[in-house]
């Protein structure tokens, strides 16, 4: 019950914060000095092709009426239009976000999986080899650019051993011959109900390289929380007791100091998370992954404020749901927490 | 019957400033079924002494020399492996803060349990009725409740109560506890110290009291042991020691007490401070602070010498008596 309460509590000071990006996006797209009317109307239009254009889209009238508009679609689901491609948003992004996401997904599970182990052993052997190590790893993992390390991916995995695909989500062969039903858009998942195995191994395949491109950086960041948040829960006098009761070191480490010492890597692996949604376009770019990062970043160039707008609503979206989620897990951790 | 034997133990820390000196040959003997009492001001060794039994030391403390035996095997030799099976299951203990010493994030049943399941081979629900059995026999209401209580729900009290608990889970024969009352209130002082008693009693456990607090070791302990600067300089059965305290050190610290019916009268204290420990000391470490210190003092150490069968003092003072 007190967690559920917490939740609420959670949940109505996030609809604040969404509502305020909602505005704030809104209005930036409306005061920027361009004429989306004649962005829509394409190459040269005449003036009352854009006039009429206006009239269309509800450019003429008062900005609150506009955004009344944006709302009541809003509220309908409806992301609205492209005024450069023209097409529906949502058919856009029912492609590219579980695109993404997939990737997103892919990279903080391999940051957790792997940083979080590290960490913990890292933070319980300090000063020694291992730790050394890591410390290196984690420092070039979070320093070297996602573009640089995306090349010398491919140049070693593609190139010379060839082991795996250079890019995009799935071999021609694939689409041709054991196409993929979507459904969540999701390739693994939708391969995997279908029980469409070869797909599946051929969409995995193709994720390897950049989904471990992607989690250089929340794999450095969660080793680095992870190990200093170790060596503080270590010196704590609960470890010591728990030694003295002569607890087997592995249930001291990975159960009793893990669980005081988890918290901050997952706060911030949240936070790059929903960063990564837009953040992982250099990313999507070189593995042509047809990704929300690539799309918003045409959309930002050719100046299309539906898109633009849309799809920061969706990252807000995602920071909420991320940070909440945080926040459910931390509750769940710590019993202290559903208090506040 | 000694259960617990230290012999010579010497310590020390390296830090920044240079090698500190904790421990400079520390010799005592628990009896078994005993409550020792090991008393001394901050920084004269004890709590160390405690942690070098079970050796939960820092990296930067070195044992130098010394044994610790316990059932006629060196504690200090065992490998770590056996070392875990001692912890726990045979010397147990029971830490200042309770508050600190409980893990926030585990319930009291899940904190009990672990401790069982490392050394208490069974199935899952003979541990727990097991730990509400535990939980009852430290005086917690509601047993069964308290199970799946966390430490931050319960009163400091309490949170002592259930450490006692989760030291007595694997029924160990010695229990060192490392100041036990000193972050609780006085009148639940007075109850701990009662159930440490009563569960010796019952459970025939022997018991190092590590304390600085006189009034607590004449109300509990069977035998005392008095640090000065990491050396024993007196230790007896507590009657003979604080019927006649023969250490001027101890004298200064009995004398130091505050007592019924002295109120009013300027309270006694010994002059000057505890030597750091990071300078070697030559002669008796209280000379300096001594009010019948004498020439050989500040040069030679003296050592623990027997006064009677039950009391033995580290001072040339009683060398005459003794041995005249």
């Amino acid at each position: 019950m007190a967690l559920l309460s917490f939740l609420l509590r959670r949940l109505g000071l996030s609809i604040f914060v969404f509502i305020g990006v909602l505005i704030l996006t809104f209005i930036v797209s409306r005061v920027i000095p361009s004429n989306p009317a004649a962005l829509y109307a394409g190459a040269r239009p005449r003036p009352e092709q854009v006039a009429e254009i206006e009239k269309k889209l509800g450019l003429d009238k008062p900005l609150s009426e506009q955004f009344r508009v944006y709302v009541d679609d809003l509220l309908n689901g409806d992301l609205g239009e492209s005024y450069h491609s023209r097409r529906s948003i949502n058919t856009d992004l029912s492609i590219f976000l579980p695109a993404t996401l997939e990737l997103v997904i892919a990279a903080v599970l391999i940051a957790l999986v792997f940083g979080i182990p590290i960490g913990v052993l890292a933070g319980a052997y300090p000063r020694s080899v291992f730790d050394y190590a890591t410390r290196f790893v984690a420092i070039a993992g979070v320093s070297v650019p996602s573009f640089w390390l995306a090349l010398i991916a491919q140049s070693i995995f593609f190139s010379q051993l060839g082991w795996l695909p250079l890019g995009s989500r799935i071999s021609r062969d694939a689409t041709l011959f054991y196409p993929i039903a979507a459904q969540t858009g999701f390739y693994l998942i939708d391969a995997a109900i279908s029980g469409n195995w070869k797909a599946w191994l051929d969409a995995a395949r193709h994720l390897i390289l950049p989904a471990l491109v992607l989690s250089a950086y929340p794999l450095g960041i969660t080793i680095r929380m992870t190990q200093a948040s170790m060596l503080e829960v270590l010196a704590e006098p609960y470890v010591a007791a728990a030694r003295a009761a002569g607890l087997p070191r592995r249930v001291i480490l990975f159960k009793l100091a893990l669980k005081n010492a988890v918290m901050p890597a997952l706060t911030v692996v949240g936070l790059s998370f929903a960063y990564s949604i837009t953040g992982a376009f250099l990313v999507e770019t070189i593995f042509s992954w047809p990704g929300v990062g690539k799309y918003v970043t045409e959309a930002v160039l050719n100046v299309d404020f539906p898109v633009i707008i849309a799809v920061s609503l969706v990252v807000t979206l995602f920071y909420i749901l991320v940070n909440l989620l945080v926040d459910v897990v931390q509750a769940l951790l710590d019993p202290r927490v559903r208090l506040v | 019957m000694a259960i617990l034997a230290v012999e010579n133990l010497h310590l020390r820390f390296s830090t920044p400033f240079g090698a500190v000196y904790a421990l400079r040959g520390i010799d005592f003997e628990l009896t078994k079924g005993e409550i020792l009492g090991l008393v001394g001001e901050t920084g004269c060794g004890k709590s160390v002494t405690g942690r070098s039994v079970l050796r939960l030391l820092d990296d930067s403390a070195r044992i130098t020399d010394g044994r610790i035996l316990f059932e006629d095997r060196d504690l200090l030799r065992l490998p770590e492996a056996a070392m875990r099976e001692i912890r726990g299951r045979r010397i147990a203990m029971i830490f200042q803060d309770p508050a600190t010493a409980l893990n926030p994030l585990f319930t009291i049943g899940q904190q009990i349990n672990d401790v069982l399941r490392a050394h208490i081979p069974g199935a899952a629900d003979a541990r727990r009725s097991r730990t509400i059995e535990l939980l009852a026999s430290v005086g917690l209401p509601d047993p069964a409740q308290m199970v799946e209580v966390y430490p931050h729900q319960l009163s400091g009290g309490q949170q002592q109560r259930a450490m006692i608990a989760l030291s007595l889970a694997a029924e160990p024969d010695v229990i060192i506890a490392d100041e036990p009352t000193t972050a609780l209130d006085v009148t639940i002082q007075a109850q701990i110290l009662d159930l440490l008693r009563t569960l010796q009693r019952k459970r025939a456990i022997s018991v190092i009291l590590i304390t600085h607090d006189l009034g607590v070791v004449a109300e509990t302990c069977q035998q005392v042991v008095v640090l000065y600067a990491g050396r024993v300089v007196e230790a007896g059965s507590a009657t003979a020691v604080f019927a006649n305290p023969q250490h001027p050190y101890t004298r200064g610290l009995l004398a130091a007490l505050p007592r019924p019916g002295s109120r009013g009268s300027e309270l006694k204290v010994i002059p000057g401070s505890v030597p750091s420990g990071l300078e070697r000391v030559k002669g008796c470490a209280f000379a300096p602070r001594c009010e019948h210190v004498m020439e050989r003092c500040r040069v030679n150490q003296p050592a623990l010498a027997s006064l009677t069968a039950a009391h033995q003092a580290a001072c040339f003072l009683h060398e005459a008596s003794v041995h005249g």
